[in-house]
């Protein structure tokens, strides 16, 4: 009886255990990813939208409607990420953002949110390749998706 | 016979007079897109026009003008006429000096046409009956003396044209600098009384001297400082923010791309070509902004 509830304890403590360890590994608290200098990975993040935008933009002017499903995808991917790259107390003197992200936190949040269904929208419009709905989508997406955040939480460029 | 055919004339020209309103409301709306939809008369996701916003300077706060038709707290009251004065010569209905944050020393450049048609349409949005707050001037005399001899002595002026431009070069000088007053923003000021510098027209502020702290970018198409983009580039960047780096406008610029109830991206086509080739057309400055 003892062996046995003994048994049952050194099972219930290896569950323990294990609990903690895939907690610790893969649970609640988010892994470490990126460089650890986040106002570095969140530019890095941003130039590579404008890229996959860039390339929405010539594709579009070449016809390959179908072909910026891909680059679609990429903008509603990395879109989600928006918010996990601006923690508290990340405006450094590297960081263009305006203190209103912080400030302004779930309307930030909901614009990264609107980049990613619009994203999203336009994916689906370019596989289905209805090139109005896509043309009808990029004529407001830029002033919508990154335009939107730029105007309010962005310093402005000043470099053309 | 002739009686009738003088009612005729009378009903039929009534009729039309009813029938070119519409026509002249759109026009209103166009020329209001082309001023970047006097946004700072609304606050961001705020009533049209209502006014409201707040500006800081050097001489205290002021906050934008309530433009709505309503009576007591917009310019429902006021006539046509006076409104127009307002707009092109900043002078209120009772004589006193409207501060030139609102941009009047570049409207005084537009086109009475124009200005009777963004009338008609200020007169169509729905009023607002809030008020904007009082401004807060901390300067002494600064309105009795100091503004009127500021202005005697730095405010250039535009001149206005018997009628708007229609296409052209001089259309987009017309549109750039009037309508637009892209140079309120662009064009460099003395860090010290704040006068626009007319002889480097829209070579870019630093954020010392640029609206709201920002700093502007030099658009006189000098190399390495200036625009270096072409004319197909800037009309795409007017119309959707989008710039040729893949990035996307913001700041008060994205703002006036996208307007309140209209903005720069509601120009026509030809017209952002005509602001694009007029921008090409001015000399180069070198200034470089950081």
């Amino acid at each position: 009886m003892i062996r046995g509830t003994t048994i049952h304890l050194s099972i219930l403590m290896l569950g323990l255990v294990a609990a903690m360890v895939s907690a610790c590994t893969t649970g609640s608290a988010p892994r470490m990813v990126g460089t650890g200098d986040v106002v570095y990975d969140r530019q890095r993040l941003m130039k590579i939208q404008g890229a996959q935008w860039n390339e929405i933009q010539a594709k579009f002017k070449a016809g390959d409607i179908k072909g910026l499903a891909a680059n679609a995808e990429v903008e509603a991917v990395t879109s989600m990420q928006i918010p996990s790259l601006f923690p508290e107390g990340s405006l450094t003197t590297q960081s263009k953002a305006k203190p209103e992200v912080w400030e302004r936190w779930g309307e930030f949040e909901a614009t990264a949110k609107n980049m990613t269904i619009w994203s999203e929208r336009l994916r689906d419009a370019a596989q289905a390749n209805d090139q109005k709905a896509v043309a009808d989508i990029m004529k407001d997406y830029g002033r919508v998706t990154c335009g939107a955040c730029h105007t309010t939480f962005r310093q402005p460029q000043t470099q053309r | 016979m002739t009686m009738l055919l003088a009612i005729l004339l009378v009903l039929g020209s009534a009729m039309h007079a009813r029938a070119a309103e519409p026509d002249q409301l759109a026009r209103g709306k166009y020329v209001f897109g082309a001023t970047g939809g006097c946004g700072c008369h609304t606050e961001p996701k705020g009533v049209l026009n209502a006014g409201g916003r707040k500006y800081d300077g050097p001489f205290g706060t002021v906050y934008s003008s309530n433009i709505t038709p309503d009576p007591k707290a917009g310019i429902g009251s006021w006539t046509d006429e006076q409104i127009i004065t307002a707009i092109r010569l900043g002078r209120r209905p009772n004589g006193e000096r409207i501060l030139p944050v609102h941009p009047f020393t570049s409207f005084n450049g537009m086109a009475e046409d124009d200005l009777a048609a963004l009338v008609k349409f200020l007169r169509s949005v729905p009023p607002a009956s809030k008020a904007a707050p009082a401004k807060k001037i901390t300067i002494p005399m600064f309105e009795s003396v100091f503004l009127p001899a500021w202005l005697m002595t730095f405010a250039s002026k535009e001149t206005p044209p018997s009628a708007a431009p229609v296409s052209g070069v001089a259309r987009g000088e017309y549109l750039v600098r009037a309508v637009g007053h892209c140079g309120e923003c662009h064009t460099p000021r003395s860090a010290l009384t704040m006068a626009v510098d007319s002889s480097r027209f829209l070579a870019g502020n630093t954020k010392k001297t640029g609206p709201e702290g920002q700093a502007t970018p030099n658009l006189t198409p000098d190399k390495g400082t200036g625009l270096d983009w072409n004319e197909e580039q800037i009309v795409t960047y007017l119309q959707t923010g989008n710039r040729p780096d893949g990035d996307v406008a913001g700041g008060l610029m994205g703002e006036v791309i996208q307007g309140t109830a209209a903005g720069y991206k509601d120009l026509t086509k030809a017209d952002l070509q005509a602001i694009a080739r007029y921008l090409k057309s001015i000399p180069a400055v070198k200034n470089k902004i950081e």
